[in-house]
């Protein structure tokens, strides 16, 4: 049976980045009409099964009881049965859940954040991530009936899996040479010794990042290697950066927020391979994924990250319609 | 963020101030030495002591019914906070007035306040004060998530919003007004969604978070003090224990409050000061001890203190 999953984050888009540089405000009344969109989508295609995250917020509900009427889709829609802990390992477990009862792929609303952590739990699953969150890199833009398509063409069979996804690349994160968590698309090194409020925009903080791929086409960090060199995701590099003072050798105007544009003080940088990997600089430090503060790190530590291709597989969805129309996929001839 | 070792033993001791306040009233009033209703802030101390080091001398706050936190953090004395509970001649409203309506004008708390969502328009009226004299100063309002269900809430938004006034709401969402779950009295899980009608910039943060909160306090008041108008900051959190002492709290679980004493704020706060070596636990022991000494002066002040005479009953009520 053709089965989809559904992670939505009732969290994202409601951080202290509405405060400290222009963030969009994303409200999960919002998320509901696009996860709406996203199902019509799936159902139009011929997904028979969607199992939903439980959360905080409802989203399953809200959604359900919204689609009870004149649009309600043939689908059966499940919520997964899980305990909420109203933090990221949710989404975590979630994924997990998802992949062990067989769902073709995961479709998550929220930011790099949500993705990081859905990643981790998805194993070989893809995912399709659309962006509601606030620094987004990984996730896309992009509108719900036409995400909903495009996972429903993977999901039915309709296109293959190689010619559906490209796979991600991402960073390991080693805490005194064991691994304790990963990022997708940064890892920045701060002289912070708190969490927090966990998003980064005091660029005199930051001290060293390694990213997954950049461009100035991004917001956050990511768009600092993106103004030395543009880095793909497919391309299989990554960077370093390590930041300096005003007297470094080099500027780099950067988008490190939404609408909040500054010079970062480059000392050096270097490209990195699959496999190669960096020792954090900075201790005691706090280490920044994928936009959020997340790993304290005291000053006895042996910090590192590494570079990995074996991140998770991703949905590309131009591909995935394109291909789908040039097979006739949406012609009905008569 | 550069606090210093001293300014972050400050707030630690200044929320294991609140704790000890809280659990010694619990106590006396269990044991019936208290007249009165109380509401406990056990659980809630980080989001006082984070929003309130951010404020100078010039900087209003407004409370809740739930307010004695928010006098602590603000630095109320303890001594004449305790003397009110207990109805005596010392306390800060010369013990007519009790729990929910200590205030401290001279410190710029515009005290506790018995009606939900009353501090609000008090809260935007000191904002709109400041505003008009110039003096740099903010102000903060205190309330729950059953407040921002009331008028003054929204209305208070408005004002504020297209006065561009230099106020902070401050959204303590312990998931239940009173009784009544969020989930049954509103339709949003978050707050913070509400800043969007009244275009503020509205955003949630784990009001558990010592260090969470302070920050995204500290960039509302200097948003404020810049003149850029009011923030709406919801600070997800928890109350210990029942709305009211004496409350059966029938309406949750137990499995849900020990969830919540899992993230404990202090413990949380001492926890990461000792894994970053930014104390010692000697250090903390110390403060936990000379906190605890004050509070039972605080307790040996309020008891020592006389009763006000039948003679005080109308004095400070009405106006000559």
């Amino acid at each position: 049976m053709p089965s989809v999953g559904i992670i939505s984050n009732p969290a994202s888009g409601k951080d202290i980045r509405r405060l400290v540089a222009y963030a969009t405000v994303f409200g999960n009344n919002e998320k509901v009409n696009l996860i709406k969109r996203v199902l019509l989508g799936l159902d139009a295609l011929g997904v028979q099964r969607v199992y939903f995250m439980p959360e905080y917020f409802g989203f399953y509900h809200r959604v359900i009881e919204s689609l009870s009427g004149q649009h309600r889709p043939a689908l059966e829609a499940r919520m997964l049965d899980m305990p909420i802990e109203a933090n990221q390992s949710d989404s975590r477990r979630a994924a997990a859940l998802m992949a062990s009862v067989g769902v073709k792929c995961i479709i998550t609303f929220g930011g790099d954040g949500t993705n990081r952590v859905v990643a981790q739990g998805a194993g070989e699953v893809p995912l399709l991530p659309i962006s509601t969150g606030t620094n987004n890199v990984f996730p896309v833009m992009v509108e719900g009936t036409v995400a909903g398509l495009a996972a429903g063409l993977l999901a039915t069979g309709a296109v293959r899996p190689e010619q559906a996804l490209v796979r991600a690349k991402k960073l390991v994160i080693y805490i005194n040479g064991r691994p304790v968590d990963s990022a997708l698309v940064d890892a920045v090194v701060l002289t912070d010794q708190f969490i927090g409020s966990r998003a980064v925009w005091d660029t005199d903080k930051i001290k060293q990042v390694v990213v997954t791929r950049g461009a100035t086409t991004n917001i956050g960090i990511a768009s600092v290697a993106g103004g030395i060199r543009h880095i793909s995701p497919e391309e299989p590099l990554g960077m370093e950066i390590v930041m300096g003072d005003a007297d470094a050798p080099l500027q780099v105007k950067a988008a490190i927020g939404p609408g909040l544009i500054k010079k970062v003080p480059v000392t050096r940088h270097k490209l990195l391979e699959s496999g190669q990997r960096v020792t954090v600089l900075e201790k005691p430090c706090v280490i920044a994924l994928d936009g959020e503060r997340e790993i304290q790190v005291n000053r006895g530590d042996r910090a590192e990250v590494e570079l990995s291709l074996e991140g998770p597989f991703v949905v590309d969805i131009d591909r995935t319609l394109s291909t789908a129309a040039a097979g006739g996929a949406f012609l009905d001839k008569k | 963020m550069a606090l210093t070792k001293e300014e972050m033993l400050a707030m630690y001791e200044k929320m294991l101030l609140i704790r000890e306040f809280e659990e010694t009233v619990a106590n006396v009033f269990s044991q019936g030495q208290i007249p009165g209703f109380v509401h406990l802030y056990v659980g809630e101390e980080a989001v006082a002591v984070g929003v309130c080091s951010n404020l100078g001398v010039k900087d209003y706050i407004a409370s809740t019914h739930r307010g004695h936190g928010h006098g602590i953090a603000r630095g109320a004395s303890v001594n004449k906070m305790m003397a009110e509970i207990f109805g005596k001649i010392d306390g800060y409203c010369k013990g007519k007035g009790g729990s929910m309506h200590i205030a401290d004008v001279e410190l710029g708390f515009l005290g506790a306040n018995g009606i939900v969502g009353a501090g609000l328009p008090l809260a935007t009226g000191a904002a709109f004060a400041n505003n008009y004299l110039k003096n740099n100063g903010v102000a903060v309002c205190f309330f729950g998530d059953g407040a921002s269900n009331r008028a003054t809430f929204h209305e208070a938004l408005n004002l504020a919003s297209i006065w561009k006034l230099p106020v902070v709401f401050v959204c303590e969402n312990n998931m239940y007004g009173i009784s009544m779950s969020q989930k049954v009295h509103q339709n949003i899980t978050d707050v913070s969604d509400r800043a969007t009608a009244y275009g503020i910039p509205g955003l949630t943060v784990d009001g558990n978070d010592l260090m969470a909160v302070y920050e995204a306090s500290a960039e509302a008041v200097k948003r404020a003090r810049a003149g850029e108008g009011p923030t709406l900051l919801e600070c997800k959190t928890y109350r210990h224990r029942g709305h009211f002492e004496g409350d059966a709290c029938v309406y949750r679980c137990e499995d849900e409050l020990n969830q919540w004493k899992k993230k404990c704020p202090i413990e949380r706060f001492a926890a990461r000061l000792l894994e970053m070596s930014l104390a010692e636990q000697d250090e903390l022991n110390v403060i936990k001890e000379q906190v605890k000494e004050q509070i039972k002066g605080a307790l040996e002040f309020a008891r020592q203190s006389p009763l006000p005479d039948v003679t005080e009953l109308t004095k400070d009520v009405y106006c000559d």
